[in-house]
């Protein structure tokens, strides 16, 4: 008798603890529920944020212009109306508050491009960098100084004094040819180069005959 | 025999279970620093552009300024009261600690740098990592003859 007992409660025993392990399972969706964390982690966003990589400094841009490198979009993080009063060449208007759009992430998640954010600072550009770095978005880079920076060292960059650097000079010169590469025309560029070449004309011709001089002589 | 040997395979199993179990609490590690709002949250609150605040708003007990600049900077003159966080170990274990005592105390923190531009990158890590009542104070710091010169940003 008491073996028949204990045998029916043996073969319960299963039933048992698999109804212990089906219970702790429904205990698991009582659980808080675990929030997703969306894009990169922290510590990474932090080494990201803080390395000076993502910046690209305004000759570079212009240089890549010039040359017409076709591997990078300009993307302006700008209002739509002060992207139309002013705006860098080619450049496509993304405002911020789009700029997790649809629409926006087919030009910034892609990896066959860079992209050149920018703004009238880098203040905004960085905002929209921040948020699309954090969902890991690739090849995204800011305009250093955006466009005020632009326009201050590209379309009118200023003249270096006497006591800078031969490469002050050397900058300044490409600055001057970028810009009038982007329409600035300067007043004394055209007239004085013809002058020069008159000039040496005239002392090219004058050497010649001395040369031949001692040639006929001997 | 053939109990002796279901137990013995019973048994195994058990201590299999119970090793896995252990090794799967022991490499369990919550990262210490996690996202409390997600970028989307964030946008809404970045494009509202209310979070800066002027110089002259800042007198108030429950306000605690935050100067983001490196050491020497720091060293060399700071604005009065500042706490200094370095910006780029913004989430070590001290710094972390501290803005985490000024939240719950419920203050206010004002981070400043050297101009808006470079507080804009910690304001938004800090924000998206839960910190939502924080502000950027909208000056501009530069030195002249080894005086900090503190000038307020329209």
């Amino acid at each position: 008798m008491i073996n028949r007992k204990l045998a029916k409660f043996l073969s319960l025993q299963y039933v048992v603890l698999a109804l212990i392990l089906i219970l702790a399972a429904a205990g698991l969706l009582l659980l808080p529920k675990y929030v997703k964390h969306e894009g990169i982690d922290t510590k990474e966003l932090l080494s990201n944020t803080f390395s000076n990589e993502r910046y690209i400094s305004t000759d570079e841009l212009a240089n890549n212009i010039v040359n017409q490198d076709p591997s990078f979009i300009l993307i302006d993080v700008r209002d739509s109306i002060s992207f139309k009063k002013n705006s860098l060449p080619n450049a496509i208007n993304i405002p911020l508050k789009k700029i997790l759009n649809e629409e926006a992430s087919a030009y910034l998640d892609q990896d066959q491009f860079d992209v050149v954010l920018y703004s009238n600072t880098n203040f905004y550009a960085d905002q929209a960098w921040m948020l699309c770095n954090r969902l890991g978005y690739k090849n995204l880079r800011v305009l250093k100084g955006g466009i005020n920076e632009w326009f201050h060292t590209i379309i009118n960059p200023t003249k270096p004094t006497e006591n800078m650097p031969a490469t002050a000079f050397e900058l300044y010169s490409f600055r001057k040819a970028a810009s009038m590469y982007f329409g600035v025309a300067y007043l004394d560029a055209i007239p004085k180069k013809v002058v020069k070449k008159v000039v040496r004309k005239k002392v090219k011709t004058v050497k010649k005959k001395k040369k031949k001089k001692p040639e006929g002589g001997c | 025999m053939k109990e002796l040997e279901k137990t013995k395979r019973i048994s195994i199993a058990a201590i299999l279970a119970i090793l896995a179990i252990v090794i799967a609490v022991l490499s369990f590690k919550k990262p210490k620093h996690l996202y409390a709002i997600n970028t989307k949250d964030t946008l809404e609150k970045i494009t509202t552009y209310d979070y800066f605040i002027s110089l002259d708003k800042i007198n108030n007990p429950d306000y605690v300024l935050v100067d983001l600049r490196n050491q020497h900077e720091f060293d060399k003159g700071h604005l009065k009261g500042a706490i200094h966080v370095y910006a780029p170990e913004i989430l070590s274990e001290i710094n972390s600690d501290i803005l985490k005592d000024l939240k719950e105390n419920s203050k206010k923190i004002i981070l400043y740098a050297t101009n808006p531009n470079e507080a804009i990158s910690s304001y938004m890590l800090l924000y998206q990592l839960g910190y939502d009542d924080i502000k950027i104070l909208c000056v501009e710091n530069s030195y002249h003859q080894n005086k900090l010169i503190t000038k307020m940003l329209v």
